[in-house]
Protein backbone atom coordinates (compact mmCIF):
# COMPACT_ATOMS: atom_id res chain seq x y z
CA UNK A 1 0.00 0.00 0.00
CA UNK A 2 1.05 3.53 -0.66
CA UNK A 3 2.96 4.70 2.32
CA UNK A 4 2.13 8.29 3.06
CA UNK A 5 5.07 8.56 5.39
CA UNK A 6 7.19 8.12 2.30
CA UNK A 7 5.68 11.30 0.97
CA UNK A 8 6.65 13.19 4.08
CA UNK A 9 10.06 11.79 4.85
CA UNK A 10 11.34 12.64 1.42
CA UNK A 11 9.90 16.11 1.52
CA UNK A 12 12.56 18.70 2.03
CA UNK A 13 10.74 21.96 1.74
CA UNK A 14 7.48 23.21 2.95
CA UNK A 15 4.90 21.75 5.06
CA UNK A 16 6.81 20.18 7.92
CA UNK A 17 7.88 23.66 8.93
CA UNK A 18 4.38 24.84 8.30
CA UNK A 19 3.11 22.21 10.67
CA UNK A 20 5.30 23.52 13.45
CA UNK A 21 3.84 27.03 13.41
CA UNK A 22 0.40 25.76 12.71
CA UNK A 23 -1.39 28.03 15.07
CA UNK A 24 0.48 31.24 14.51
CA UNK A 25 -0.63 32.76 11.22
CA UNK A 26 -3.54 31.85 8.93
CA UNK A 27 -2.41 30.17 5.71
CA UNK A 28 -5.29 31.72 3.76
CA UNK A 29 -6.72 35.04 4.83
CA UNK A 30 -9.50 36.85 2.98
CA UNK A 31 -10.28 40.40 4.07
CA UNK A 32 -13.49 42.10 2.86
CA UNK A 33 -13.31 40.17 -0.37
CA UNK A 34 -15.87 40.48 -3.15
CA UNK A 35 -16.01 38.17 -6.15
CA UNK A 36 -17.76 39.14 -9.36
CA UNK A 37 -17.55 38.28 -13.02
CA UNK A 38 -17.47 41.28 -15.32
CA UNK A 39 -20.39 43.59 -14.70
CA UNK A 40 -22.53 40.86 -13.13
CA UNK A 41 -23.60 41.38 -9.50
CA UNK A 42 -21.26 39.98 -6.86
CA UNK A 43 -21.17 36.20 -6.45
CA UNK A 44 -19.81 36.70 -2.94
CA UNK A 45 -19.55 40.00 -1.09
CA UNK A 46 -17.53 41.16 1.87
CA UNK A 47 -16.11 37.79 2.74
CA UNK A 48 -13.84 37.59 5.76
CA UNK A 49 -12.34 34.16 6.15
CA UNK A 50 -9.13 32.77 7.53
CA UNK A 51 -7.94 29.19 7.36
CA UNK A 52 -5.42 28.00 9.88
CA UNK A 53 -2.49 25.93 8.83
CA UNK A 54 -3.31 22.24 9.03
CA UNK A 55 -7.07 22.78 9.16
CA UNK A 56 -9.65 20.69 7.27
CA UNK A 57 -12.88 22.21 5.98
CA UNK A 58 -15.77 21.16 3.85
CA UNK A 59 -17.03 23.87 1.51
CA UNK A 60 -20.78 23.68 1.06
CA UNK A 61 -23.56 25.67 -0.53
CA UNK A 62 -26.14 25.35 -3.25
CA UNK A 63 -25.15 24.98 -6.87
CA UNK A 64 -24.14 28.43 -8.06
CA UNK A 65 -23.43 29.64 -4.53
CA UNK A 66 -19.81 30.33 -5.48
CA UNK A 67 -17.82 27.35 -4.18
CA UNK A 68 -15.74 27.00 -7.32
CA UNK A 69 -15.27 30.76 -7.45
CA UNK A 70 -14.02 30.90 -3.89
CA UNK A 71 -11.65 28.00 -4.47
CA UNK A 72 -10.26 29.54 -7.66
CA UNK A 73 -9.47 32.67 -5.72
CA UNK A 74 -7.58 30.54 -3.20
CA UNK A 75 -5.56 28.85 -5.94
CA UNK A 76 -4.79 32.30 -7.32
CA UNK A 77 -6.64 31.97 -10.62
CA UNK A 78 -9.22 34.60 -9.80
CA UNK A 79 -8.58 38.08 -8.48
CA UNK A 80 -11.07 39.56 -6.04
CA UNK A 81 -13.02 42.54 -7.37
CA UNK A 82 -12.59 44.11 -3.94
CA UNK A 83 -10.66 43.31 -0.79
CA UNK A 84 -7.36 41.66 -0.02
CA UNK A 85 -6.24 38.06 -0.27
CA UNK A 86 -3.30 36.73 1.72
CA UNK A 87 -1.98 33.26 0.92
CA UNK A 88 1.04 31.94 2.84
CA UNK A 89 1.21 35.39 4.34
CA UNK A 90 1.73 37.10 0.97
CA UNK A 91 -0.64 39.73 -0.28
CA UNK A 92 -1.34 38.34 -3.73
CA UNK A 93 -2.40 41.73 -5.02
CA UNK A 94 1.25 42.73 -4.94
CA UNK A 95 2.88 39.45 -5.97
CA UNK A 96 4.81 39.41 -9.25
CA UNK A 97 4.14 36.78 -11.90
CA UNK A 98 7.02 34.53 -10.94
CA UNK A 99 6.38 34.72 -7.23
CA UNK A 100 2.71 33.87 -7.92
CA UNK A 101 3.98 30.77 -9.73
CA UNK A 102 6.08 29.84 -6.72
CA UNK A 103 3.07 30.28 -4.40
CA UNK A 104 0.91 28.14 -6.70
CA UNK A 105 3.43 25.31 -6.55
CA UNK A 106 2.61 24.94 -2.86
CA UNK A 107 -1.09 24.47 -3.61
CA UNK A 108 -2.67 21.29 -4.96
CA UNK A 109 -5.92 21.63 -6.89
CA UNK A 110 -8.55 19.09 -7.92
CA UNK A 111 -10.85 20.78 -10.42
CA UNK A 112 -14.54 20.02 -10.57
CA UNK A 113 -14.15 19.25 -14.28
CA UNK A 114 -10.72 17.60 -13.77
CA UNK A 115 -8.97 19.73 -16.40
CA UNK A 116 -6.50 17.03 -17.31
CA UNK A 117 -4.21 17.38 -20.30
CA UNK A 118 -6.25 15.08 -22.51
CA UNK A 119 -3.51 14.32 -25.03
CA UNK A 120 -1.13 12.97 -22.38
CA UNK A 121 -1.11 9.64 -20.58
CA UNK A 122 -2.26 9.30 -16.99
CA UNK A 123 1.38 8.99 -16.01
CA UNK A 124 2.42 12.18 -17.78
CA UNK A 125 -0.50 14.10 -16.29
CA UNK A 126 0.51 13.21 -12.78
CA UNK A 127 4.12 14.04 -13.64
CA UNK A 128 3.33 17.60 -14.78
CA UNK A 129 3.74 19.39 -11.41
CA UNK A 130 7.04 17.61 -10.84
CA UNK A 131 8.32 18.47 -14.31
CA UNK A 132 7.34 22.09 -13.71
CA UNK A 133 9.53 21.93 -10.62
CA UNK A 134 12.36 20.53 -12.71
CA UNK A 135 12.62 17.20 -10.91
CA UNK A 136 14.70 14.43 -12.51
CA UNK A 137 12.83 11.85 -14.59
CA UNK A 138 14.08 9.04 -12.34
CA UNK A 139 12.65 10.60 -9.22
CA UNK A 140 9.43 11.43 -11.09
CA UNK A 141 9.04 7.83 -12.18
CA UNK A 142 9.40 6.55 -8.65
CA UNK A 143 6.88 8.95 -7.17
CA UNK A 144 4.30 8.84 -9.94
CA UNK A 145 4.23 5.05 -10.16
CA UNK A 146 3.82 4.69 -6.44
CA UNK A 147 0.98 7.17 -6.23
CA UNK A 148 -0.81 5.74 -9.28
CA UNK A 149 -0.60 2.33 -7.67
CA UNK A 150 -2.26 3.74 -4.59
CA UNK A 151 -5.17 5.24 -6.53
CA UNK A 152 -5.47 1.87 -8.33
CA UNK A 153 -4.50 3.17 -11.73
CA UNK A 154 -1.27 1.31 -12.37
CA UNK A 155 -2.94 -0.69 -15.16
CA UNK A 156 -4.10 2.49 -16.92
CA UNK A 157 -0.88 4.41 -16.39
CA UNK A 158 0.01 4.61 -20.07
CA UNK A 159 -3.49 5.22 -21.34
CA UNK A 160 -4.15 8.59 -22.93
CA UNK A 161 -6.42 10.58 -20.63
CA UNK A 162 -9.14 11.15 -23.19
CA UNK A 163 -9.76 7.39 -23.16
CA UNK A 164 -10.18 7.11 -19.38
CA UNK A 165 -13.52 6.80 -17.59
CA UNK A 166 -14.87 9.63 -15.44
CA UNK A 167 -13.83 7.95 -12.21
CA UNK A 168 -10.36 7.19 -13.56
CA UNK A 169 -9.94 10.78 -14.64
CA UNK A 170 -10.95 11.94 -11.19
CA UNK A 171 -8.29 9.77 -9.60
CA UNK A 172 -5.67 11.05 -12.04
CA UNK A 173 -6.72 14.60 -11.13
CA UNK A 174 -6.36 13.83 -7.42
CA UNK A 175 -3.00 12.15 -7.90
CA UNK A 176 -1.81 15.20 -9.83
CA UNK A 177 -2.97 17.47 -7.01
CA UNK A 178 -1.17 15.62 -4.24
CA UNK A 179 2.00 14.47 -6.03
CA UNK A 180 3.73 17.69 -5.07
CA UNK A 181 2.91 17.24 -1.35
CA UNK A 182 1.06 20.54 -1.29
CA UNK A 183 0.72 22.71 1.78
CA UNK A 184 -2.82 23.54 0.74
CA UNK A 185 -5.12 21.08 -1.00
CA UNK A 186 -8.22 22.50 -2.66
CA UNK A 187 -10.57 19.87 -4.04
CA UNK A 188 -13.76 20.67 -5.92
CA UNK A 189 -16.21 17.73 -5.68
CA UNK A 190 -13.37 15.20 -5.64
CA UNK A 191 -15.50 12.14 -4.99
CA UNK A 192 -18.41 12.87 -7.29
CA UNK A 193 -17.59 10.32 -9.96
CA UNK A 194 -16.28 7.32 -8.07
CA UNK A 195 -17.91 4.43 -6.25
CA UNK A 196 -18.16 4.41 -2.46
CA UNK A 197 -15.09 2.25 -1.90
CA UNK A 198 -12.84 4.47 -3.91
CA UNK A 199 -14.45 7.57 -2.44
CA UNK A 200 -13.61 6.29 1.04
CA UNK A 201 -10.07 5.57 -0.02
CA UNK A 202 -9.62 9.02 -1.53
CA UNK A 203 -11.04 10.63 1.62
CA UNK A 204 -8.53 8.62 3.60
CA UNK A 205 -5.80 10.10 1.41
CA UNK A 206 -7.01 13.61 2.19
CA UNK A 207 -7.30 12.86 5.90
CA UNK A 208 -3.79 11.38 6.01
CA UNK A 209 -2.36 14.33 4.15
CA UNK A 210 -4.13 16.62 6.59
CA UNK A 211 -2.66 14.73 9.53
CA UNK A 212 0.74 15.35 8.01
CA UNK A 213 0.09 19.08 7.93
CA UNK A 214 -1.69 19.88 4.70
CA UNK A 215 -4.49 22.41 4.93
CA UNK A 216 -7.49 20.88 3.16
CA UNK A 217 -10.66 22.40 1.70
CA UNK A 218 -13.12 20.08 -0.01
CA UNK A 219 -16.14 21.42 -1.84
CA UNK A 220 -18.94 18.92 -1.79
CA UNK A 221 -22.67 18.43 -2.09
CA UNK A 222 -22.52 15.07 -0.35
CA UNK A 223 -24.38 15.08 2.98
CA UNK A 224 -23.03 11.59 3.70
CA UNK A 225 -19.49 12.76 3.43
CA UNK A 226 -20.09 15.75 5.67
CA UNK A 227 -21.86 13.58 8.23
CA UNK A 228 -19.21 10.89 8.21
CA UNK A 229 -16.23 13.13 8.76
CA UNK A 230 -16.40 15.50 11.62
CA UNK A 231 -14.87 18.61 10.12
CA UNK A 232 -16.00 22.24 10.13
CA UNK A 233 -17.93 23.59 7.18
CA UNK A 234 -17.51 26.77 5.22
CA UNK A 235 -21.05 27.37 4.11
CA UNK A 236 -21.92 29.78 1.29
CA UNK A 237 -25.33 31.33 1.26
CA UNK A 238 -26.73 34.66 0.08
CA UNK A 239 -23.35 35.85 -1.15
CA UNK A 240 -21.80 35.45 2.26
CA UNK A 241 -19.75 32.94 4.18
CA UNK A 242 -20.59 31.22 7.42
CA UNK A 243 -18.21 28.88 9.20
CA UNK A 244 -20.00 26.08 11.02
CA UNK A 245 -17.67 24.55 13.61
CA UNK A 246 -17.32 20.79 13.67
CA UNK A 247 -18.30 20.11 17.23
CA UNK A 248 -21.37 22.28 17.30
CA UNK A 249 -22.53 20.86 14.01
CA UNK A 250 -22.18 17.26 15.13
CA UNK A 251 -23.84 18.05 18.45
CA UNK A 252 -26.66 19.69 16.58
CA UNK A 253 -27.02 16.87 14.10
CA UNK A 254 -26.64 13.91 16.41
CA UNK B 1 0.41 5.61 -29.51
CA UNK B 2 3.60 7.39 -28.56
CA UNK B 3 5.51 8.75 -31.47
CA UNK B 4 8.76 10.45 -30.71
CA UNK B 5 8.89 13.79 -32.42
CA UNK B 6 11.98 15.63 -31.23
CA UNK B 7 10.92 14.88 -27.66
CA UNK B 8 7.53 16.56 -27.94
CA UNK B 9 5.46 13.47 -27.19
CA UNK B 10 5.61 14.23 -23.48
CA UNK B 11 5.33 17.96 -23.58
CA UNK B 12 2.28 19.46 -21.95
CA UNK B 13 1.50 21.65 -24.92
CA UNK B 14 0.85 19.55 -28.04
CA UNK B 15 2.57 22.17 -30.17
CA UNK B 16 3.79 19.65 -32.72
CA UNK B 17 0.18 19.25 -33.91
CA UNK B 18 -0.57 22.96 -34.31
CA UNK B 19 -2.30 23.80 -37.56
CA UNK B 20 -0.21 26.94 -37.83
CA UNK B 21 2.96 24.86 -38.06
CA UNK B 22 2.50 24.02 -41.73
CA UNK B 23 1.88 27.68 -42.46
CA UNK B 24 5.02 28.58 -40.55
CA UNK B 25 7.08 25.90 -42.28
CA UNK B 26 6.07 26.98 -45.77
CA UNK B 27 6.38 30.69 -45.11
CA UNK B 28 9.77 30.22 -43.45
CA UNK B 29 11.10 28.12 -46.32
CA UNK B 30 9.91 30.68 -48.90
CA UNK B 31 11.18 33.65 -46.91
CA UNK B 32 14.57 32.09 -46.38
CA UNK B 33 14.79 31.16 -50.06
CA UNK B 34 14.06 34.76 -51.06
CA UNK B 35 16.37 36.08 -48.38
CA UNK B 36 19.31 33.94 -49.49
CA UNK B 37 18.84 34.78 -53.17
CA UNK B 38 18.54 38.49 -52.43
CA UNK B 39 21.48 38.44 -50.07
CA UNK B 40 23.56 36.68 -52.72
CA UNK B 41 22.52 39.34 -55.22
CA UNK B 42 23.55 42.00 -52.72
CA UNK B 43 26.96 40.38 -52.26
CA UNK B 44 27.47 40.10 -56.01
CA UNK B 45 26.51 43.69 -56.70
CA UNK B 46 28.82 44.82 -53.93
CA UNK B 47 31.79 42.93 -55.31
CA UNK B 48 31.08 44.14 -58.84
CA UNK B 49 30.99 47.73 -57.68
CA UNK B 50 34.21 47.16 -55.79
CA UNK B 51 35.99 45.71 -58.78
CA UNK B 52 34.72 48.45 -61.10
CA UNK B 53 35.92 51.04 -58.69
CA UNK B 54 39.32 49.40 -58.45
CA UNK B 55 39.93 48.37 -62.04
CA UNK B 56 38.31 50.95 -64.16
CA UNK B 57 38.21 54.15 -62.27
CA UNK B 58 41.91 53.87 -61.54
CA UNK B 59 42.63 53.14 -65.16
CA UNK B 60 42.01 54.40 -68.63
CA UNK B 61 42.66 53.24 -72.15
CA UNK B 62 44.48 55.16 -74.82
CA UNK B 63 43.51 54.23 -78.33
CA UNK B 64 46.03 54.64 -81.15
CA UNK B 65 44.30 54.69 -84.51
CA UNK B 66 45.96 52.80 -87.33
CA UNK B 67 47.48 55.06 -89.91
CA UNK B 68 45.69 55.46 -93.23
CA UNK B 69 49.07 55.33 -94.98
CA UNK B 70 51.06 52.14 -95.13
CA UNK B 71 53.96 52.48 -92.73
CA UNK B 72 56.96 50.34 -92.07
CA UNK B 73 57.17 48.36 -88.84
CA UNK B 74 59.79 50.77 -87.53
CA UNK B 75 57.64 53.79 -88.23
CA UNK B 76 54.72 52.09 -86.52
CA UNK B 77 56.76 51.40 -83.40
CA UNK B 78 57.94 54.99 -83.29
CA UNK B 79 54.37 56.18 -83.60
CA UNK B 80 53.38 54.07 -80.61
CA UNK B 81 56.43 54.88 -78.50
CA UNK B 82 55.75 58.58 -78.97
CA UNK B 83 52.34 58.10 -77.38
CA UNK B 84 53.73 55.93 -74.59
CA UNK B 85 56.32 58.55 -73.72
CA UNK B 86 53.68 61.25 -73.69
CA UNK B 87 51.41 59.19 -71.42
CA UNK B 88 54.23 58.34 -69.05
CA UNK B 89 54.85 62.06 -68.71
CA UNK B 90 51.44 62.69 -67.18
CA UNK B 91 51.41 63.15 -63.46
CA UNK B 92 49.55 60.48 -61.52
CA UNK B 93 50.30 57.63 -63.92
CA UNK B 94 51.30 54.40 -62.25
CA UNK B 95 52.05 52.09 -65.16
CA UNK B 96 51.51 51.96 -68.91
CA UNK B 97 51.15 48.70 -70.79
CA UNK B 98 50.62 47.99 -74.46
CA UNK B 99 47.86 45.49 -74.90
CA UNK B 100 49.00 42.66 -77.13
CA UNK B 101 47.32 41.95 -80.45
CA UNK B 102 46.48 38.55 -79.04
CA UNK B 103 44.46 40.12 -76.23
CA UNK B 104 42.79 42.59 -78.57
CA UNK B 105 41.82 39.71 -80.79
CA UNK B 106 40.30 37.98 -77.85
CA UNK B 107 38.44 41.09 -76.77
CA UNK B 108 37.13 41.63 -80.28
CA UNK B 109 36.16 38.06 -81.01
CA UNK B 110 32.64 38.30 -79.58
CA UNK B 111 31.96 40.96 -82.20
CA UNK B 112 34.01 39.59 -85.06
CA UNK B 113 33.78 35.85 -84.55
CA UNK B 114 36.77 33.79 -83.48
CA UNK B 115 37.97 32.80 -86.91
CA UNK B 116 38.19 36.30 -88.35
CA UNK B 117 41.66 37.15 -89.70
CA UNK B 118 42.43 39.91 -87.28
CA UNK B 119 45.74 40.80 -88.90
CA UNK B 120 43.94 41.74 -92.05
CA UNK B 121 41.88 44.32 -90.21
CA UNK B 122 43.09 47.80 -89.42
CA UNK B 123 42.90 47.43 -85.66
CA UNK B 124 43.80 50.18 -83.23
CA UNK B 125 46.55 49.66 -80.71
CA UNK B 126 45.50 49.97 -77.09
CA UNK B 127 47.40 51.22 -74.08
CA UNK B 128 46.22 50.14 -70.68
CA UNK B 129 47.04 52.99 -68.31
CA UNK B 130 46.86 52.42 -64.54
CA UNK B 131 46.41 55.59 -62.52
CA UNK B 132 47.46 56.20 -58.95
CA UNK B 133 44.09 57.76 -58.28
CA UNK B 134 41.36 57.96 -60.88
CA UNK B 135 39.37 60.44 -58.94
CA UNK B 136 42.06 63.14 -58.80
CA UNK B 137 43.53 62.50 -62.25
CA UNK B 138 43.37 65.51 -64.58
CA UNK B 139 41.74 64.13 -67.73
CA UNK B 140 41.55 67.52 -69.47
CA UNK B 141 45.31 68.19 -69.25
CA UNK B 142 46.03 64.69 -70.48
CA UNK B 143 43.71 65.11 -73.47
CA UNK B 144 45.39 68.39 -74.43
CA UNK B 145 48.92 67.04 -74.23
CA UNK B 146 47.93 64.03 -76.32
CA UNK B 147 46.32 66.26 -78.96
CA UNK B 148 49.62 68.23 -79.22
CA UNK B 149 51.99 65.26 -79.44
CA UNK B 150 49.95 62.60 -81.21
CA UNK B 151 46.59 63.68 -82.62
CA UNK B 152 46.04 60.10 -83.90
CA UNK B 153 45.66 58.88 -80.30
CA UNK B 154 42.72 59.49 -78.06
CA UNK B 155 41.71 58.82 -74.48
CA UNK B 156 38.91 56.36 -74.07
CA UNK B 157 37.58 57.42 -70.73
CA UNK B 158 35.06 54.81 -69.67
CA UNK B 159 35.11 56.34 -66.21
CA UNK B 160 32.19 58.55 -67.12
CA UNK B 161 29.72 55.91 -68.23
CA UNK B 162 31.07 53.59 -65.59
CA UNK B 163 30.21 56.10 -62.93
CA UNK B 164 26.64 56.01 -64.22
CA UNK B 165 26.73 52.23 -64.13
CA UNK B 166 28.02 52.22 -60.58
CA UNK B 167 25.29 54.62 -59.62
CA UNK B 168 22.59 52.32 -60.96
CA UNK B 169 24.31 49.32 -59.35
CA UNK B 170 24.23 51.18 -56.07
CA UNK B 171 20.51 51.73 -56.41
CA UNK B 172 20.15 48.00 -57.08
CA UNK B 173 22.05 47.43 -53.86
CA UNK B 174 19.64 49.66 -51.97
CA UNK B 175 16.74 47.84 -53.60
CA UNK B 176 18.08 44.48 -52.49
CA UNK B 177 18.49 45.78 -48.94
CA UNK B 178 14.89 46.96 -49.08
CA UNK B 179 13.74 43.53 -50.24
CA UNK B 180 15.72 41.92 -47.43
CA UNK B 181 13.98 44.18 -44.94
CA UNK B 182 10.57 43.34 -46.43
CA UNK B 183 11.20 39.61 -46.28
CA UNK B 184 12.39 39.95 -42.71
CA UNK B 185 9.33 41.96 -41.70
CA UNK B 186 6.97 39.48 -43.34
CA UNK B 187 8.66 36.58 -41.54
CA UNK B 188 8.51 38.32 -38.19
CA UNK B 189 4.80 38.91 -38.65
CA UNK B 190 4.20 35.30 -39.71
CA UNK B 191 6.01 34.07 -36.64
CA UNK B 192 4.08 36.37 -34.32
CA UNK B 193 0.85 35.32 -35.99
CA UNK B 194 1.64 31.62 -35.61
CA UNK B 195 2.71 31.99 -31.99
CA UNK B 196 -0.29 34.18 -31.14
CA UNK B 197 -2.71 31.72 -32.73
CA UNK B 198 -1.13 28.82 -30.92
CA UNK B 199 -1.30 30.62 -27.58
CA UNK B 200 -5.00 31.23 -28.11
CA UNK B 201 -5.63 27.62 -29.15
CA UNK B 202 -3.84 26.28 -26.08
CA UNK B 203 -5.09 28.87 -23.64
CA UNK B 204 -6.86 26.28 -21.47
CA UNK B 205 -3.71 24.16 -21.13
CA UNK B 206 -1.61 27.20 -20.37
CA UNK B 207 -4.07 28.17 -17.65
CA UNK B 208 -3.79 24.71 -16.08
CA UNK B 209 -0.01 24.88 -16.21
CA UNK B 210 -0.07 28.29 -14.59
CA UNK B 211 -2.31 27.04 -11.79
CA UNK B 212 0.13 24.20 -11.19
CA UNK B 213 2.88 26.73 -10.78
CA UNK B 214 4.49 26.95 -14.20
CA UNK B 215 6.32 30.22 -14.78
CA UNK B 216 5.93 32.10 -18.05
CA UNK B 217 9.49 31.07 -18.86
CA UNK B 218 8.57 27.39 -18.55
CA UNK B 219 5.84 27.79 -21.16
CA UNK B 220 7.90 30.09 -23.37
CA UNK B 221 10.67 27.48 -23.42
CA UNK B 222 8.34 24.93 -24.97
CA UNK B 223 7.50 27.45 -27.68
CA UNK B 224 11.14 28.28 -28.20
CA UNK B 225 11.91 24.57 -28.58
CA UNK B 226 9.27 23.95 -31.27
CA UNK B 227 10.15 27.19 -33.06
CA UNK B 228 13.76 26.11 -33.27
CA UNK B 229 12.90 22.73 -34.75
CA UNK B 230 10.35 24.07 -37.23
CA UNK B 231 12.30 27.07 -38.45
CA UNK B 232 15.63 25.26 -38.62
CA UNK B 233 14.26 22.52 -40.85
CA UNK B 234 12.29 24.93 -43.06
CA UNK B 235 15.18 27.36 -43.33
CA UNK B 236 17.48 24.48 -44.24
CA UNK B 237 15.13 23.51 -47.07
CA UNK B 238 14.85 27.13 -48.26
CA UNK B 239 18.61 27.61 -48.13
CA UNK B 240 19.39 24.38 -49.96
CA UNK B 241 17.02 25.27 -52.81
CA UNK B 242 18.46 28.78 -52.99
CA UNK B 243 22.06 27.55 -53.00
CA UNK B 244 21.30 25.01 -55.71
CA UNK B 245 19.65 27.76 -57.76
CA UNK B 246 22.65 30.06 -57.26
CA UNK B 247 25.03 27.30 -58.33
CA UNK B 248 22.98 26.64 -61.43
CA UNK B 249 22.98 30.32 -62.35
CA UNK B 250 26.72 30.66 -61.81
CA UNK B 251 27.36 27.54 -63.89
CA UNK B 252 25.26 28.91 -66.72
CA UNK B 253 26.89 32.31 -66.62
CA UNK B 254 30.40 30.88 -66.34
CA UNK B 255 30.44 30.63 -70.12
CA UNK B 256 29.90 34.35 -70.52
CA UNK B 257 33.31 35.67 -69.75
CA UNK B 258 32.14 39.17 -69.62
CA UNK B 259 34.65 41.63 -68.26
CA UNK B 260 31.96 43.73 -66.66
CA UNK B 261 30.05 41.15 -64.66
CA UNK B 262 32.90 38.69 -64.32
CA UNK B 263 33.46 39.94 -60.81
CA UNK B 264 29.88 39.09 -59.89
CA UNK B 265 30.82 35.89 -58.15
CA UNK B 266 30.55 34.88 -54.53
CA UNK B 267 33.59 34.50 -52.35
CA UNK B 268 34.08 31.78 -49.77
CA UNK B 269 33.00 34.16 -47.03
CA UNK B 270 29.81 34.92 -48.92
CA UNK B 271 28.96 31.23 -49.29
CA UNK B 272 29.71 30.73 -45.62
CA UNK B 273 27.32 33.50 -44.60
CA UNK B 274 24.61 32.14 -46.92
CA UNK B 275 25.01 28.64 -45.52
CA UNK B 276 24.72 30.01 -42.00
CA UNK B 277 21.15 31.12 -42.73
CA UNK B 278 19.32 28.05 -41.34
CA UNK B 279 21.04 28.33 -37.98
CA UNK B 280 20.69 32.11 -37.93
CA UNK B 281 16.99 31.91 -38.79
CA UNK B 282 16.37 29.26 -36.16
CA UNK B 283 18.20 31.16 -33.44
CA UNK B 284 16.43 34.43 -34.21
CA UNK B 285 12.96 32.82 -34.39
CA UNK B 286 13.60 30.92 -31.20
CA UNK B 287 14.47 34.08 -29.35
CA UNK B 288 11.57 35.96 -30.86
CA UNK B 289 8.96 33.34 -30.05
CA UNK B 290 10.30 33.12 -26.51
CA UNK B 291 9.90 36.86 -26.06
CA UNK B 292 6.55 36.92 -27.84
CA UNK B 293 5.16 34.21 -25.54
CA UNK B 294 6.49 35.89 -22.42
CA UNK B 295 5.00 39.21 -23.46
CA UNK B 296 1.61 37.70 -24.31
CA UNK B 297 1.46 35.63 -21.12
CA UNK B 298 2.20 38.75 -19.11
CA UNK B 299 -1.33 39.83 -19.97
CA UNK B 300 -2.89 36.49 -19.00
CA UNK B 301 -3.92 34.82 -15.73
N1 LIG C 1 -16.28 32.38 -15.73
C1 LIG C 1 -17.45 32.87 -15.30
N2 LIG C 1 -18.01 33.92 -15.93
C2 LIG C 1 -19.17 34.44 -15.50
N3 LIG C 1 -19.86 33.97 -14.48
C3 LIG C 1 -19.38 32.92 -13.80
C4 LIG C 1 -18.15 32.31 -14.18
N4 LIG C 1 -17.90 31.29 -13.34
C5 LIG C 1 -18.94 31.26 -12.48
N5 LIG C 1 -19.82 32.22 -12.75
C6 LIG C 1 -21.05 32.50 -11.99
O1 LIG C 1 -20.72 32.62 -10.63
C7 LIG C 1 -21.68 31.97 -9.83
C8 LIG C 1 -21.03 30.98 -8.90
O2 LIG C 1 -20.52 29.94 -9.68
P1 LIG C 1 -19.63 28.78 -9.07
O3 LIG C 1 -19.17 27.94 -10.19
O4 LIG C 1 -18.62 29.39 -8.19
O5 LIG C 1 -20.71 27.99 -8.20
P2 LIG C 1 -20.56 26.61 -7.45
O6 LIG C 1 -20.95 26.87 -6.04
O7 LIG C 1 -19.24 26.04 -7.67
O8 LIG C 1 -21.66 25.73 -8.16
P3 LIG C 1 -21.67 24.13 -8.40
O9 LIG C 1 -22.04 23.51 -7.08
O10 LIG C 1 -22.77 23.93 -9.40
O11 LIG C 1 -20.35 23.74 -8.88
C9 LIG C 1 -22.69 31.35 -10.77
O12 LIG C 1 -23.82 32.17 -10.81
C10 LIG C 1 -22.01 31.34 -12.10
O13 LIG C 1 -22.93 31.57 -13.12
MG1 LIG D 1 -18.52 24.43 -8.67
Amino acid sequence: MYNLMYVVKKDNGGFMDTHKNMLTEPIVDLKNVCISYGKDPDVLSNVNLSLDKGSFHFLTGKSGAGKTSLLSMMYLALKPSKGTVFVFGSNIGYAGRDSMAMLRRRIGVVFQDFRLLEHLSAYDNVAVPLRIRGMSENEIKKRVKELLKWVELEQSMDKICSTLSGGEKQRVAIARAVINRPEILLADEPTGNVDNDIAAKLMKLFVELNKLGTTVVIATHSKDLIAEYNYPQIHLENKSVKVIPALRRSAHEN
Amino acid sequence: MKTKWFGFNRSELPLQHDKANLFLQISTAISVFLFVITLAAYFMISSVILSWNKNIIDGLTVQIMPSTDTLSAEENTMRINKVIMCVEGWSGVDRVRLISDQKIKKLMSPWLGSDADINALPLPKLLDVRLKNGKTFDYEAAKESLADVAPYASIDNHGIWLKKLIKSARSLKVLSLFILALVLTASVFSLFYAVGTSLRVHQHIIEILHIMGATDGYIAKQYAHISFVITFISALVGTIIAVVALFAVSMLSAGLESGLIGAASLTGTHWFVLCLMPLLTAVISTGMSYLCVKRTLGKML
